[in-house]
């Protein structure tokens, strides 16, 4: 037995809180997910619609502008619920792109690296290291969603000769709202299917596959069994639903299969659960034991 | 606090695989190596002991605490993993840099820290390049350093000299050696013997699972009887030792030394024998130089007990 001078000593200066911890994960998160060509090709992509949006909103609320370009008509394209759902849906499904994208680059890696012994050997827990990840995918999500619509909201209620903005605060809501909930979904949902593939290419297909398939299950269970409620299983039908209830927009041609907002969101929380369900148990910091 | 690492009968099994069965161990400060052969279970041990698995039955505590409480955890222990990951794009100062964000050290401490965690590695200028540049030397370097950049009183280190050239090989373990006889615990699981020997205060043997013996090296060479220990002497006139020592019936077996000034001896009861060894010196008939165990080091002892096929004799 050695004789120890004991004269080591441990650290023992100030913690930061467990919140910055995550941050650092996010940072990680973010340098993955930006390091590729085609994420940048994807964010350039996302942002021609709003582009197009805008420049419909510049002529909607310029006459001598539609005089210009032969415009046909004193009025110009009515700026309301209508326009801006259409915007919220190309967006969001330019956003499902985005997630099958980058979603599967924050967690393939690290799971077929082994990294998540090395990652975890911190005073982190599974759940910061998943937070920490959500939050990279969530704000790459924003970055293509809620944000350029509110922008564009921004932009209308500037531009309108007439007080807008105050009449229609139901629809600033509901793009942030219908955004957050669609990108908070698409977030747990890629992290939680590309936990479960090593490769990439495969989880990049099934975050599209969770998405649809279901919603073709749906419209055969309708068809089938003459029920509404196999648009339960649709998640588009649902978000569509949703959002036009969270801006105030009209539900034309739906009624027949509309569903409550209770449903849907029971539907959508039942979709988190599962996903929560999935990441615990495929999150773990030990090497697969073959055998 | 309690100063030991100490695990109670302690089980794991991944579903139907065993990882390791009631292991029992009390680990005081110093170097502890893991000794056995792939999938012996020395990364299930490291592993139940920093909280990354749970054990299926028995109870982990490190230092008087429980591995299941991660962030107490973690601020006193380190680990380098076997595993060769490091977040893409990096280079090995900002690794072992946010390594220390992630202890929840400050910008300043963390910038303090990672200079002095480079240096003790040795790692230099190279701390400034990509980590996908680096040699698997390099690699297993910076991995050190951010294991021990946060100051841990425990560091954990699976197959730390793998991969690493004579020099840097020296060099880590003049680094466990240093830290150990600072009071640090270090425990390290490695299959190279010989430095076994040089680095290890105890050693820690399993195979399949279970354990196989613990202490240090004499200690658990001096349990294993049913294997008679083998004594190097060197004298003038071996034979004349030789048939002396054979005139005792607990010595079994003789072989000379290819140099002829020596003579290797086994023998069942080494107190007797180093008895009558003191007797025939006394005696003056053979001169005796020197005397050295030849077979208490972990490779006699890992041959012994394990064996080379890696199945517990």
């Amino acid at each position: 037995m050695s004789v120890y001078k004991h004269n080591y000593r441990a650290y023992s200066g100030k913690i930061t809180p467990a919140w910055t911890r995550v941050l650092v994960l996010a940072k990680y998160g973010f340098a993955e997910a930006w390091s590729s060509k085609i994420t940048v090709g994807l964010f350039t992509l996302c942002l021609l619609p709003p582009i197009v949006f805008l420049f419909g909103i510049y002529l909607a609320n310029n006459p001598l502008a539609r005089a210009l370009i032969g415009a046909r008509g004193s009025q110009g394209q009515m700026i309301d619920a209508k326009y801006f759902l259409v915007i919220l849906q190309i967006q969001s499904w330019l956003a499902l792109a985005v997630a099958s994208w980058i979603a599967p680059r924050l967690i393939t890696f690290d799971l077929a690296d082994n990294a998540l012994p090395i990652l975890l050997s911190h005073p982190i827990s599974r759940f910061s290291y998943v937070f920490g990840k959500f939050i990279a995918l969530f704000a790459s999500l924003s970055a293509v969603t809620w944000v350029p619509c509110l922008l564009l909201f921004t932009y209308q209620s500037y531009s309108s000769p007439v007080p807008w903005a105050a009449a229609n605060g139901q629809i600033a809501g509901g793009l942030l709202a219908g955004a957050l909930i669609w990108i908070a979904l698409l977030s747990i949902l890629g992290l939680a299917l590309s936990s479960w593939v090593k490769w990439r290419v495969v989880a990049t297909g099934a975050i599209f596959g969770a998405v649809l398939v279901p919603a073709s299950v749906g419209a055969i269970v309708t068809g089938v069994l003459r029920t509404k409620w196999g648009f339960l299983l649709n998640i588009p039908f649902m978000m569509s639903l949703l959002w036009q209830r969270l801006l105030g927009a009209p539900e034309r041609g739906m009624e027949r299969f509309s569903l409550p907002t209770g449903a849907i969101a029971a539907m959508l929380a039942l979709a988190c659960i599962i996903c929560v369900a999935m990441l615990t148990a495929h999150i773990r910091a030990r090497e697969v034991v073959h055998g | 606090m309690n100063d030991q690492i100490i695990f109670e009968d302690v089980s794991k099994f991944y579903g139907e695989v065993l990882g390791v069965n009631r292991v029992s161990l009390s680990i005081p400060p110093g170097i502890t190596t893991l000794v056995g052969p792939n999938g012996s279970g020395k990364t299930t041990l490291m592993n139940l002991m920093t909280g990354l698995v749970q054990p299926s039955s028995g109870t982990i505590s490190v230092m008087g605490l429980s591995p299941s409480n991660s962030p107490e955890l973690f601020r006193i222990l380190g680990y380098c993993t076997q595993f060769d990951f490091f977040p893409r794009g990096l280079t090995g100062w900002q690794f072992i840099f946010d390594s220390l964000m992630l202890h929840g050290m400050s910008d300043a401490d963390a910038f303090q820290l990672t200079v002095e965690a480079i240096e003790r590695v040795q790692l230099g200028d190279a701390a400034g390049r990509k980590i996908a540049g680096y040699s698997k030397g390099m690699r297993q370097k910076v991995r050190l350093a951010q294991a021990i950049a946060h100051h841990p009183r425990v560091l954990v280190l699976d197959e730390p000299l793998n991969g690493l050239d004579p020099m840097a090989r020296a060099e880590s373990i003049a680094l466990f050696q240093e830290l150990g006889r600072q009071g640090m615990h270090l425990l390290i699981s490695s299959h190279i013997l010989d430095e076994v020997d040089r680095i290890s205060d105890r050693v820690v043997l399993i195979t399949g699972g279970y354990l196989i013996a613990e202490g240090s090296i004499q200690q658990v060479r001096q349990e294993v009887r049913e294997k008679p220990m083998q004594v190097l002497i060197r004298c003038d006139q071996p034979a004349v030792l030789a048939s002396k020592m054979f005139a005792i019936n607990h010595c079994v077996e003789a072989r000379l030394h290819a140099d002829g000034r020596g003579v290797f001896l086994r023998t069942a009861d080494i107190d007797q024998f180093y008895s009558m060894l003191n007797g025939i010196a006394a005696e003056g008939l053979v001169k005796i130089e020197a005397v050295a165990p030849a077979d208490d080091d972990a490779s006699a002892i890992y041959q012994y007990l394990i064996g080379s096929d890696g199945s517990a004799l």
